[in-house]
């Protein structure tokens, strides 16, 4: 360890990814743990998917040391970005629609006060009432 | 060496994370919330597997990530598909969906879906609603507009909709 090669700079830098993906790991696992609603839940839920998992992909790649590994690891990655956000929409959509949500610690819907505005000109059913 | 501290460290914070999720799946309110925390719990998992693989140099377990990446999202996405069919106003489609049946057969309605709207107009003999009276006795099972669902004021619609519909229609 006294002097600075390569393999030790990587490996240093290696760590330090993993430690961060894992840190988004507790975070989610915090988040979901302790915040009061469905779409608080979700957001922190999506630090794992996104975040935690580039950490940790960049810190395989690195400690594989090998370019192809690093462009499957990225087609992982990359495949992860496409399908959270279908999942995501489709959840949120379903606790909007299904009033999973606590509408006194929101400070602004803007959803609602469009399916307001739709409702007055055709027979658009508004979802949550917050009166 | 530092690598196996960083390896231990993310391995505890990744089981932390995965217990914060399993918690939520025991606790969770709705079905949704477990469908999330489930879905976490399997990133999780495939991150526990690149750790490893990053920490061993191999790569085993490479292509329970890239497959998890492809397909994981297809069990949130059917659970929210069938939790938005079950809203709380669900007896009413229930009992529309009924209605719709009976005036479809002919059927006459039984006792429910008549009488309220028959004895809970209060001036039936009055001219301004008398049209909505005479309609509630045909037996005519109208198309529910959707704001009616959750409208507390419904029944206060059709006086000032009569004042205006047989004079001049819509005003476009």
């Amino acid at each position: 360890m006294s002097e600075l090669t390569l393999d030790t700079v990587l490996d240093g830098i290696a760590a330090v990814f993993l430690v961060v993906g894992g840190l988004m790991s507790l975070a989610a696992g915090l988040g979901l743990v302790r915040f009061p609603d469905l779409h608080s839940r979700m957001h922190a839920a999506t630090k794992p998917q996104v975040l935690g998992l580039l950490m940790l992909v960049l810190a395989a790649s690195i400690m594989w040391r090998s370019w192809a590994w690093v462009a499957i690891a990225l087609l992982a990655w990359g495949l992860m970005i496409l399908t959270a956000p279908v999942s995501a929409h489709v959840v949120g959509r379903a606790g909007y629609r299904t009033k999973h949500m606590r509408t006194d610690l929101l400070t602004h819907d803007e959803l609602a006060s469009t399916v307001d505005r739709l409702s007055r000109q055709r027979g658009v059913r508004r979802e949550v009432t917050d009166d | 060496m530092m690598l196996d501290y960083a390896y231990w460290i993310t391995q505890v914070l990744l089981a932390l994370g995965a217990l914060g999720a399993v918690y939520r799946v025991y606790k969770g309110p709705s079905v949704l919330d477990r469908v999330i925390s489930v879905d976490v719990i399997l990133i999780i998992v495939g991150s526990i597997m690149l750790a490893d693989m990053a920490y061993g140099r191999h790569q085993d377990y490479i292509l329970f990530v890239v497959v998890t990446a492809v397909i994981g999202f297809l069990g949130a996405v059917a659970i929210a598909r069938y939790v938005a069919v079950r809203t709380p106003d669900s007896e009413d489609t229930v009992r529309q969906a009924e209605a719709q049946a009976r005036a479809i057969t002919g059927e006459s309605a039984p006792e429910e879906p008549e009488a309220p709207t028959a004895t809970s107009s209060p001036g039936a003999a009055d001219e301004s609603t008398s049209w909505f009276a005479a309609l509630a006795r045909s037996g005519f099972v109208p198309k529910r507009n959707k704001d009616d669902d959750e409208n507390p004021t419904g029944e206060d619609n059709p006086a000032p909709g009569t004042s205006s519909n047989p004079g001049g229609g819509e005003q476009k």
